[in-house]
Formats: structure tokens, C-alpha cells, sequence
């Protein structure tokens, strides 16, 4: 019917616009090529930046600007030339593009875009990509919370948007604007300035509906709190804290807050971010900005026995290798702030956490958190007074969720900490301790001491996740063994599988003796953090269980005995993750890469419906096979699409643009036999061969499915319902072929006549349904295929690239049977492969179907 | 390499995350390592002190990296230097330098392919003197 309206649809808009309408059918083939091709160099640039994130490549910002540029500008001629194919007809798409260019252009230059979010986001809801919306503060904490499952107060953020509409809701940045003016040309001094900018927030009506969305939010909290505590703990947590800069102490913080004061306690966060103190540390460092945007959290209050502060290395000692904690009774505010004596211990930083050292002061006072609401000094009980606040099993305990802690974040961790009524853990705040310089002078000669140290293989395997770990080797063959696996340990074994992930959150590091570094394990280290190195081929023979050994997954070196400078050496080292660069190509990518328009019957699917550049690739080249096959007759005489009748699932259409085709012109149906174009009917023959197409349905395990369902970077299709149509153009002499069997993406290209010179064969598969390690074992068991035919043959990832060309018309011929049969063969086979070994026995089977009866002769 | 006699190396790229996350890596094999954001204060330094691998930008504000590499090898005609520049720059890059550079290598580059030039490097440089 489609095909039918579109007639309509072009018969209708010919007689007001019959010069747009009438696209001879050689243009429209043309620009149909030409989207393929630039859709390829998109699909490749997308890849290549998403490569840069792993750590491996050095890059600089000029490679971040470039690459984008490059992804618009190719985006755009994408656009173009569909409106050269369908004129007038997707308009939407230049508005779409503009909108997410303007985003990338926003990123480039370092603006900041308040991201659209709710005003409330609550804590245990707060992603991985929320960091604008939330602030530093509140995305670390919600990090360690929901990836390394430590205990943080139940709570909810106020977002920069909730912010940003309170500075322009009754114009309060406008007003604010003068006074700091005032102050920044040094007319006015910064205590005046925040006099005078205090009143203006404290007074300044927010905007409709944040109050009401904090209240609910409060509500649902109390609703499924256990009780105890009913009133809150409002911090801020505004973008660059903690960052870069640590404006430690710098804004208020207000505990006790009754649910019905939250409102007043957040414009009370708000306006010390214009306090005499703020303006004059952000002068002092010269913070790019006065307060950008600041998103608050609340958090309901920890009924806490004893609280206070952690360091994974003491500043003043990093060389004596202890953590350091300080502790008092009740509510930590006292000891973070340095306003009271406190309880000082010293505990070991490599697990079980011995004790070495406590000096314990006397503790005359408590602060705690009323039932009712506010807070309240309370005296210690005497007996009390003299003993610590936390025993030696509480340190121990605390000084392993610390070591959790660190480990993730690569880097020395100042954490805060409060031990609740029912002696729990709660973390409250983590943030990196900055002690580089201390930490370099004890690294000074690293190199010296590596020589000195026995190494058990380098250079083997790659890189998966860089990072540095030690610990005692734990040897998994079986599932089982999981259960057993020890907090810290190395995991050592053969295969990668995504079932590691289950452990991923507590080794110190994984070494595998087979898998790739793209693929689904991989994905889980880096999500953790975990330094990985795979397919090293010798890991499990050399590593044997409970040897203590250090990974340096930076320089692919494993290490016999703990090299514990090298743990140092990292501390020295900013984190890749943490650099602007980093975050800045992750920002981009987040507006190129993700792939959200997946289901062409889906309503979304639409010009408006795209938000990423890969989104338009995937909308434009679905609208433009569309357009291709749904040639209109009259127009176009000749050119006719015609159905395929064959025994595949296969749904071909073809459409013959000279000679291609020996039918009738008014037929609606053709058969193999009745393909005239020599690469046409080549493939077609090795494709219908029997043996080689496996109709069976392919159970799909869970974690296939969940990688299919939740990967953003695909290059590939998702979901069964998205199989667009399968299209071939021929000629006589020419085949270009669009396939998508079941999950992939394959197109093959072709030319083949008398004329040595001009013969190529050009193939190009993409995609599947599982993981990427799976995938990537098809595109090796393609790629060995094409190689041992002599196809020049490139993997990237799961994209398989063979070309072939200059060869004489029969040797041609017989190569498009051999990627006729691949083609069916390969259909599904990265469900079918579990592992690497399989590969070969399939590869095996594929040879044993094609050369047949040649392989008798060969041997 | 005992420890007394560490390969010197100098980086210059103002772009400070190349600096920032090569030195570490380069340290770890065992190289002395100085970093500099600005070619004048880079120039300054070779003035002082031997460098056996110099590793520069192309693109830069002041000094480029052509003229750097000019007055490095007038200063220490030993020292081997290495280029690293953007895709964009790498023709003319290659097409504008007459000889004396060691190598060029594209930016972004992977660790590995920047350790192994520099060993390269550095066994040239210590045939050199």
C-alpha cells in the first residue's frame, strides 16, 4: 500500500512542484550510493571516537573538535543528498540536525548547558551520565553507591535545572548581576558584596513547582524510611566542586531541616554560594565562572553513634602506607569542620586492615539529630568519654569499604563517613585527596625500582582496562568458583565471559588467557574500573592460585609480589577519566553516538525523532532504501521493482537498471533463473545452496539479549522488528546489494565483465544481536574466510571489510558463489559461537560446505 | 641505562594533556622526562641541558614546531626529534621538513606506537654521541 500512496503522494505534489518530484531514477541510485558511503565513513568515525575513551590513545582537544566537525559536516551531505532523492519530503531533518549541532558546538566551547531534568531527581536514580544535572558532589556519591554498592543516606537531588530556573524565574540573576560586578572591579568589598546578594536570594520566589516536587520527594523518602530520624541534611553540590577544585567548606551545608524548611534550607545553600568566603575562593583560583549551577542534595539524616573523616594515606606520611581516621560521638559535622578534638587511628591499607596506631582524646560532647527537627549538643556518657569512638572490628571495616573505594576512583579518597544506630556504615561524601606532590617524591626513581622487580610475562595480550592492582591470584574455571571469590583478588582465567561481571565490583584486576579488548567483559572492567588485561594465552598456566602478583595493566606487565610503588606511582598520575578531555568526548559522543531510533514502525521514527547524528544516519538510510524501491512507473520506465521468488526468508527486492533482469516489464515477480546480471546471479546461487541457510530460531541468552537491549554505541540493529528491506540493484555487469539477514547489516557491491581491469568485488558486513564479543568472533570467522580467498581484508570491532579486484570474469564469478554461501552460512553464527575455540570448528565446517569436493583433490 | 645515565627526553605540546599523560607513561620505562606547554621556555631549556629525544607539536603559538625542531638541531645536533602532529597537518607536515626529523607520528596516537619510536629514537641518539 505504501508504494501505492507514495504514487499518489508524487502525483500530487508533481502538479504544483513537478520539477522536485520527477528524480530520474540514475540520480536517485546515485544518491542512494553516495548516502551509503558516507553513512560507512560515519559508522567508522563514530567507532573511532568511541576507541579514543578506553585510555590507550593519547588525544588532545584539537582531535575531539575535528572529529565532530567532521561527523556534522558528513551528516549533513547525508541529508542533502536524501533531499536530492526524496526533495522536500524531510524537511525535518536540516531542524533536527541544527539543533543537535548547536549541542555539539555548545559542548566544544566548553559552555555549560543546564541539561533539561526534572527539578528533583532521587539519588538511587541518578545515572552514570548525570553529572551536569546533579553536580560532582552528588554523581560521585550516587556512584559509589550504585556501582560498588556501599551504603549512602537515602536522599534526592535538586538539579542545576531546578537552579537555573530559580536564577532567571523573577529575574534574580539579573538582579544579583550588578552587585558582583561591583565587586569583581573592586568598588565594593566581598563581604559587602554578599550583604547585599544574600537578602536578594533568600528572598526570590522559586520557581512554580520546586517546592512541590521537593515536598513529594521528601514524603516518598519518609514513607520508606524505617524511622528514627525524620528531618534532612541539605548540602551543595554545584558543578566544579569537588572537580577540579575542592571548595571544600566553602558552601553551607544545614542539618536537621524539617521537611516543611526544605525549601527555605535550599534558597539558605543557594545564597552561600554568594558568601564573602565563596566569591573570595573562587577569586583565589580563579574559578572560570561565579557559581554556574548548583544542584543541592538532600538527604535524610543518619541517626549516627559516631562519625567522622577518612583518608586513604595520611598527607603529612604518605610513605608510612596507612589510612588515616578520625572519629568523634554522634553527627561528624564537628570533626569534619576541625572544630573539636578527635579520636586519630591509624589502619593498615592493605586488607585484613590491621590497627597500628589509635590516639584517642576525651570526648566530652555530642552533636545529634532532634526527632523533631534541628540538632542538639548533647554531653558523652562518662564512661565514654575516654574510649574510642570506633572499636578495632568497626576499622577494619570501615577501612575495607575505603579500600573499595579507592580502588575504584584509582586516586587517594577523602571520605566521610557516620556509623548509624544499628552499627552500619553510611557513606556520606567521597572525594579525591589531593597529595601529588607529596606522593612523587617517594616515585622519584620508578623505573629503578621496576628493573629490580621479577616480572611473570609483559608484553602479552592487550589492555583492556588500564589501571593498577595487587593481590592474591583466584583461579575461576567454573561458574562455581565465583561463589568463593575473594574481595581483592586477582581473577585469573581462560576464557572472558560476561558472567565475571558478577564479581568485577571487588577483584583488584583480571587476566584472561583468551578474549579481545572490545569485547562485553571488557566493558564491565571498564565500568569498574578494574585493570584487565586479556587474551595473553598464558595467564592460567604461569599464575597459580593464592600467588600474590601485581598487574600493571598501563604497560601490559605482571608483576610476581606486590609492587606496592607502582600503586603509588598511579596516585601521581591524573586519571584519564577525570580529564577534561575525557569528559569532553564523552559529552560529544553522547550527542553523535547513541542510537535511539531503532524501530522503523516505531511512531518516533521521524525527521523530529532524531537526537544523535547516528540516529539521522539510521532514519536517512531507512528512508532511503525506501525511496529506492518504491519507483514510481511512470516516471521511470524500465526500472521496476520486482520481488524475488526464492526459497529463503529472504524478501528481496530487485530492481534492474539494464540487463539485469530477463522478465517481463509488468512483472511483479522474478526467479534466479530469470537474473541476468553475472554478480547478481553468482551470489544468488551460492546463497540458495542447500545446507547452509539455518532456519532454526537461535535462543538468545539472557546476557546476549540484555547487551543487545541496553548498548547505545551499536553500529548495528537491535531488535528483530527493524529488518528494513533487503534491496538489490543490478545491472548486466553490476550488483550493489543492502541485506539485512536477521540482526546484520551487509552490503555487497559489485562489477564484473570481460574487462579485467574494471572487476571489483567490494563486501562489507556490520552488526548482529549479541554481545560485542561475540560479534567480534563472526567478524573473525569472516574476515579468515575472505583472507584465505584472497579478499584484502579489514576488522574493526565486528565490521568486516573485503575487498577484491582485476581478476578475470569466471575467477570473479566464483567469488560471489563464495560470499553467496558465507552470506547464509554466517546468518546467526555469532549466537551459535560460545567461545574463540568454536571458531575454528566453524570455520572448518564452512570450508568442508565450499570446497567440497575440491578439498578431496587439493589434499 | 644505570641509573645515573637515564635517556632525557623533552616534551612540547600546548596542548597540556599530551604532556600530562605522556610523562608517566614514558617515566615508567625508565626516561627522564621534562615537559613544556610553550615553545620559548622549551627552547630555553635545551639551551641548559642535553635532551637525547625531543618529542614537539607541530601547530603552535610563537616558535612552531618547524622552527623548533630548526634550533634544536643547531643547538644539539645529536638530539633526535620526533614530531607529532593532527591528521590534518601530517602531508604538509612531512612534505615541508627536509630531513633531520627521526620520525612523525599522528596525532591521537596509542600508547604503544609512542613508546616504540621513542626507543628507536633513543638508540639513535646514543649511537649519535
Amino acid at each position: 500500500m505504501s508504494w501505492l500512496v507514495n504514487i499518489l503522494d508524487r502525483l500530487n505534489k508533481a502538479k504544483g512542484q513537478a520539477r522536485q518530484a520527477r528524480v530520474p531514477f540514475a540520480v536517485t541510485f546515485e544518491g542512494f550510493q553516495k548516502i551509503l558511503e558516507l553513512n560507512n565513513e560515519v559508522l567508522e568515525l563514530m567507532a573511532d571516537m568511541g576507541d579514543k575513551m578506553g585510555g590507550h590513545f593519547i588525544f588532545d582537544r584539537q582531535y575531539i573538535i575535528s572529529s565532530a566537525q567532521t561527523a556534522k559536516e558528513l551528516v549533513q551531505q547525508i541529508i542533502m543528498e536524501m533531499n536530492k532523492i526524496a526533495p522536500r519530503k524531510y524537511l525535518g531533518l536540516y531542524e533536527s540536525f541544527q539543533a543537535i549541532a548547536d549541542q555539539i558546538d555548545a559542548d566544544l566551547a566548553g559552555r555549560l548547558l543546564i541539561p533539561q531534568t526534572p527539578y528533583v531527581i532521587p539519588m538511587a536514580k541518578v545515572g552514570s551520565d548525570a553529572l551536569e544535572a546533579v553536580g560532582n558532589k552528588n554523581a560521585r556519591l550516587a556512584e559509589v553507591g550504585r556501582v560498588l554498592g556501599v551504603p549512602t543516606p537515602p536522599g534526592f537531588t535538586v538539579t542545576t535545572r531546578a537552579f537555573g530556573d530559580f536564577m532567571e524565574h523573577a529575574g534574580l540573576r539579573r538582579r544579583l548581576q550588578p552587585w558582583l560586578e561591583r565587586w569583581r572591579s573592586g568598588e565594593i568589598t566581598s563581604r559587602q558584596a554578599a550583604e547585599a546578594l544574600r537578602p536578594l536570594v533568600m528572598e526570590a520566589e522559586l520557581p512554580p513547582g520546586l517546592e512541590r516536587d521537593m515536598r513529594l520527594a521528601a514524603q516518598r523518602l519518609l514513607g520508606e524510611a524505617p524511622g528514627g530520624v525524620k528531618t534532612f541534611a541539605v548540602r551543595s553540590s554545584a558543578s566544579g566542586e569537588d572537580g577540579d577544585l575542592s571548595f571544600a567548606g566553602q558552601f553551607r551545608s544545614l542539618l536537621g531541616v524539617e521537611p516543611d524548611q526544605l525549601a527555605e534550607a535550599y534558597r539558605e545553600v543557594v545564597a552561600s554560594g554568594y558568601s564573602a568566603r565563596a566569591l573570595e575562593y573562587s577569586q583565589r583560583w580563579n574559578a572560570a565562572e561565579d557559581l554556574t549551577a548548583m544542584a543541592v542534595g538532600c538527604e535524610l539524616m543518619v541517626d549516627a553513634q559516631a562519625a567522622g573523616v577518612l583518608y586513604t594515606l595520611d598527607p603529612q606520611h604518605p610513605e608510612k602506607d596507612y589510612m588515616l581516621i578520625s572519629a568523634g560521638y554522634g553527627l561528624g559535622e564537628p570533626v569534619v569542620g576541625g572544630r573539636t578534638a578527635a579520636d586519630q587511628y591509624r589502619v593498615s591499607r592493605q586488607p585484613p586492615h590491621q590497627v597500628l596506631g589509635l590516639d584517642v582524646v576525651r570526648k566530652h560532647q555530642r552533636l545529634q539529630a532532634q526527632p523533631g527537627g534541628g540538632i542538639a549538643v548533647r554531653p558523652v556518657e562518662a564512661a565514654l568519654e575516654s574510649a574510642p569512638a570506633l572499636n578495632t572490628d568497626q576499622m577494619a571495616r570501615l577501612a575495607e569499604m575505603a579500600h573499595h573505594i579507592e580502588n575504584y576512583f584509582k586516586t587517594p579518597q577523602d571520605i566521610e563517613w557516620a556509623l548509624d544506630g544499628r552499627g552500619e556504615f553510611v557513606i556520606l561524601q567521597v572525594r579525591p585527596l589531593n597529595l601529588k606532590s607529596q606522593v612523587t617524591q617517594l616515585v622519584c626513581n620508578i623505573a629503578e625500582v621496576l628493573k629490580e622487580r621479577p616480572v611473570l610475562f609483559s608484553g602479552r595480550g592487550a589492555v583492556a582496562q588500564r589501571g593498577i592492582g595487587t593481590g592474591p591470584v583466584y583461579l575461576v574455571e567454573r561458574d562455581e568458583d565465583l561463589d568463593e571469590f575473594p574481595d581483592g583478588a586477582i581473577l585469573v582465567t581462560r576464557f572472558t565471559s560476561p558472567r565475571l561481571g558478577r564479581v568485577m565490583g571487588r577483584a583488584h584486576g583480571v587476566i584472561t588467557d583468551v578474549g579481545t579488548p572490545t569485547g562485553h567483559l571488557a566493558t564491565i572492567a571498564r565500568e569498574f574500573r578494574v585493570p584487565t588485561i586479556v587474551n595473553t594465552g598464558v595467564a592460567t598456566h604461569i599464575l597459580r592460585p593464592g600467588m600474590e602478583v601485581t598487574i600493571d595493566a598501563e604497560q601490559n606487565v605482571v608483576y610476581e609480589g606486590t609492587v606496592k610503588e607502582l600503586c603509588y606511582f598511579q596516585f601521581t598520575e591524573d586519571m584519564f577519566e577525570e580529564s577534561q578531555e575525557f569528559r569532553q568526548l564523552r559529552r560529544v559522543l553522547r550527542r553523535i553516538a547513541p542510537l535511539n531510533l531503532v524501530d522503523p514502525q516505531d511512531k518516533d521514527f521521524t525527521p523530529r525523532g532524531c537526537k544523535t547524528l547516528h540516529d539521522i544516519t539510521r532514519f536517512v538510510h531507512e528512508k532511503a532504501v525506501e525511496e529506492i524501491t518504491n519507483i514510481d512507473q511512470h516516471y521511470h520506465p524500465g526500472a521496476t521493482a520486482k520481488n524475488l521468488k526464492i526459497d529463503l526468508p529472504l524478501g528481496l527486492t530487485i530492481i534492474d537498471i539494464g540487463g539485469g533482469l530477463d522478465a517481463p516489464e509488468q512483472a511483479r515477480q522474478v526467479t534466479v533463473e530469470q537474473i541476468t546480471s553475472r554478480p547478481g546471479r553468482a551470489l544468488l546461487e551460492g546463497m540458495a545452496e542447500p545446507g547452509l541457510w539455518s532456519t532454526q530460531p537461535m535462543s538468545v541468552d539472557l546476557g546476549s539479549f540484555m547487551s543487545s537491549v541496553t548498548r547505545t554505541f551499536a553500529n548495528s540493529l537491535t531488535s528483530p522488528r527493524e529488518v528494513g528491506q533487503n534491496l538489490a540493484v543490478v545491472s548486466r555487469e553490476y550488483l550493489n546489494l543492502n541485506l539485512r539477514l536477521g540482526y546484520h547489516f551487509n552490503i555487497i557491491d559489485a562489477y564484473i565483465a570481460d574487462e579485467i581491469s574494471a572487476n571489483y568485488i567490494y563486501f562489507r558486513f556490520l552488526g548482529g544481536v549479541t554481545d560485542l564479543t561475540r560479534r567480534t568472533r563472526r567478524a573473525k570467522l569472516l574476515a579468515e574466510v575472505l583472507a584465505h580467498d584472497d579478499f584484502r581484508t579489514e576488522v574493526r570491532g565486528d565490521l568486516v571489510v573485503g575487498r577484491i579486484k582485476k581478476l578475470p570474469a569466471e575467477v570473479m564469478i566464483e567469488k560471489m558463489r563464495l560470499l553467496g554461501r558465507l552470506v547464509s552460512y554466517s546468518r546467526q553464527l555469532d549466537v551459535k559461537m560460545q567461545n574463540d575455540a568454536q571458531i575454528d570448528q566453524y570455520l572448518d565446517e564452512f570450508f568442508k560446505f565450499n570446497d567440497g569436493p575440491e578439498l578431496a583433490v587439493k589434499s | 641505562m644505570s641509573g645515573e645515565a637515564k635517556t632525557q627526553v623533552l616534551i612540547l605540546d600546548d596542548e597540556p594533556i599530551v604532556c600530562r599523560r605522556l610523562q608517566p607513561n614514558l617515566e615508567k620505562s625508565g626516561y627522564e622526562v621534562e615537559t613544556f606547554i610553550r615553545s620559548d621556555e622549551a627552547l630555553a631549556r635545551v639551551r641548559q641541558k642535553h635532551f637525547d629525544v625531543v618529542i614537539t607539536d607541530i601547530k603552535m603559538e610563537g616558535l612552531d614546531g618547524l622552527g623548533f625542531l630548526e634550533q634544536v638541531k643547531k643547538i644539539s645536533p645529536g638530539t633526535e626529534v620526533i614530531v607529532i602532529t593532527g591528521f590534518a597537518t601530517m602531508d604538509t607536515a612531512k612534505k615541508s621538513f627536509q630531513g633531520g626529523v627521526f620520525d612523525f607520528v599522528a596525532k591521537p596516537f596509542s600508547l604503544s606506537e609512542i613508546q616504540g619510536i621513542v626507543r628507536k629514537a633513543e638508540q639513535k641518539a646514543l649511537q649519535n654521541s
